[in-house]
């Protein structure tokens, strides 16, 4: 899922105080809480309150949709909500703001979220991780499912590197090393021997950036 | 507003003097809070483990124990006065747990005038103060509704009440008052879901304290015989898809409208869990303080607290139960860690002050009410908000 950290209130009053009448679009999709309904009434009610100590009255209308990235979706949902609309606030990831202004080429969008990164949800430890980097060339079946790229502060493809102490990387004591996983679960799967194979160079431009697929 | 000096520190309190040592207060106790000692048979309450569910109290036949809400003198001073107020010979008894409000207990049971009295598990009225309502206080019917036994939030408060009445109802029928005079019915509320509006998010499955729901044919579905209402998966669901019975979103949103309207300063709301407090009944607050009872402090939504800021409420206190006393497991842990992430939120307009978690238990009678000086003290201090209408 996309993971996304919701702007600072002040931020997102600067860009909205031009505009009265704005429609808050929510997305159903990938983020993790889903930034739906509900969090486009929460948003409401939060710049609502942050407007009236502004002394600016805002009026808001939301609504969701169950892919924001999706240009036919979008615009198909849009349609019976734009009216006398004067900007629109996403919710979504950076794609849902951006479908947002291609198919309403006339209506101001504005991103209420930052979008951080791909992530896996841990949910016993409420936690999202960033596990891939969508590099475009997948080592998964060499490195027993742990992705070094994503996972490794360096992205080494030989790890560990001398920073990797007690399991853990030196530059962040929270984050597990990816090495030090790849390597205990290689041993634990009798697969240790993987990592004997000499690999040619990885293709870093197996994706040309930026990417686009067609079909 | 503060805080009465003459309430005991306990809700709950064993008289050695006039105990007969029968242990049937041992035995009834849900929560295994009564110790009994071997040699002497002594009985003691070990007030950490009590839920002042007062199970006891309605149980002993020596009168030995004391407790400060809903006991008989306090249910008889509230009858007599209901009697004049209601003008109805017919009395409801009802647990919070099964009747939030009383708006449809009537049809429920075919009446349309009646006293209602609303307690915190209906297990904690003794069967004299049945039998004296119907033979010295002028009421003809009593009408009681309690949760479902399985549901029980006090274990057997429901099934004692359920045999209780049957051994009541024999002996009015044996003193010539009839039968059944007292009818006794059981009901649980549960969740409510909207396939429609589910996004197959998954987060009630996760959240559900007791495996109630499950994602089926790409929508969240529930087992009703594992809910038990708590409601956090409500509060919990980004697609607003869920709601629970006769604590509906818009009830809530409506009670918070009204009360909003109210133009005391400072105008204070409390949502709190209705096992976290026990009011008295005659609990009477100034008129500043709004309260609203919630099945669980997992219900207490982000959304009304907002809503109550936005209609111009000047603080908010969440009253819930301690972690480890909470009824449904993780009720209480989630309201704070909700409140937690609303207050940081709020920070950035300058309003966490004007919300504020805390954690009280019914065995500390005077826990709640020192918790809400506090809080509107400090409200108090807070100059008048720009966000007030």
């Amino acid at each position: 899922m996309i993971v996304t950290a919701q702007k600072p209130l002040d931020e997102i009053l600067d860009f909205l105080s031009p505009y009265s009448s704005i429609l808050i679009t929510g997305c159903d999709g990938c983020t993790q809480p889903p930034r739906g309904l509900r969090e486009a009434r929460t948003l409401a009610q939060l710049l609502e309150l942050g407007g009236k100590l502004r002394r600016k009255d805002f009026n808001f209308k939301v609504m969701t949709m169950p892919k924001q990235c999706d240009s036919y979706l979008t615009a198909a949902a849009l349609q019976p909500q734009i009216e006398d609309m004067e900007a629109i606030l996403s919710l979504a990831c950076g794609l849902g703001a951006q479908t947002i202004a291609q198919v309403l080429p006339h209506v101001p969008v504005f991103p209420a979220q930052d979008t951080l990164f791909m992530g896996a949800e841990i949910r016993e430890d409420s936690t999202l991780e960033e596990r891939c980097a969508a590099c475009g060339d997948c080592l998964l079946a060499m490195t027993g499912g742990i992705c070094p790229i994503a996972r490794c502060a360096k992205s080494l493809l030989n790890g560990p590197c001398g920073g990797s102490q007690h399991g853990k990387c030196e530059i962040d004591p929270e984050k597990d090393c990816a090495w030090d996983l790849i390597i205990k679960r290689l041993e634990k799967l009798g697969r240790l021997a993987a990592l004997d194979e000499i690999h040619p160079p990885r293709n870093f431009g197996e994706v040309m950036r930026p990417g686009r697929v067609k079909g | 507003m503060k805080a009465s000096d003459n309430q005991p520190e306990f809700a709950v309190k064993l008289n050695d003097e006039s105990c007969s040592k029968c242990a049937l207060c041992y035995s009834a106790c849900p929560f295994e809070a009564i110790r009994k000692e071997a040699e002497t048979g002594k009985l003691f309450l070990e007030i950490e483990k009590c839920q002042a569910c007062a199970i006891c109290y309605s149980s002993c036949p020596a009168k030995a124990i004391d407790i400060v809400y809903y006991d008989m003198s306090s249910l008889a001073r509230y009858l007599e006065n209901a009697r004049d107020e209601y003008r109805s010979g017919s009395l409801v008894i009802a647990c919070k747990g099964s009747t939030p409000s009383f708006e449809d207990v009537g049809k429920l049971f075919g009446i349309s005038e009646f006293i209602p009295l609303s307690v915190p598990c209906v297990g904690r009225i003794p069967a004299e103060v049945l039998l004296e309502a119907i033979s010295t206080m002028g009421i003809k019917a009593i009408y009681i509704l309690a949760c479902d036994e399985d549901y029980c939030r006090f274990e057997r408060g429901s099934l004692i009440t359920r045999l209780r009445v049957v051994a009541v109802n024999a002996l009015l029928e044996q003193l010539g008052y009839g039968k059944e005079v007292i009818r006794f019915k059981q009901r649980s509320l549960k969740v409510k879901a909207d396939r429609n509006k589910c996004i197959s998010c998954g987060n009630c499955v996760f959240y559900c304290p007791y495996s109630a729901a499950k994602l089926e044919e790409g929508a969240a579905t529930f087992d009703l015989e594992l809910c038990r209402g708590c409601g956090l998966c409500v509060t919990l669901c980004p697609a607003l898809a869920l709601d629970l019975e006769d604590w509906e979103e818009e009830r809530i949103s409506t009670l918070i409208s009204k009360l909003s309207r109210e133009k005391t300063r400072p105008n204070i709301l409390v949502m709190r869990c209705q096992w976290a407090v026990f009011p008295e009944l005659d609990e009477e607050f100034d008129s500043s303080v709004h309260i609203i009872d919630m099945p669980c402090a997992g219900r207490v939504d982000p959304l009304h607290i907002l809503e109550a800021f936005r209609q111009g409420i000047d603080g908010v206190l969440i009253a819930a139960c301690h972690e480890e006393d909470c009824g449904s497991k993780r009720g209480s842990k989630e309201a704070q860690r909700l409140t937690t992430a609303l207050k940081k939120t709020l920070s950035q307009i300058g309003l966490e002050e004007r919300l504020h978690f805390c954690s009280v238990a019914p065995r500390y009678p005077e826990s709640f009410r020192e918790e809400l000086c506090r809080f509107k003290e400090r409200i108090e201090s807070i100059p008048s908000q720009e966000v007030r209408r």
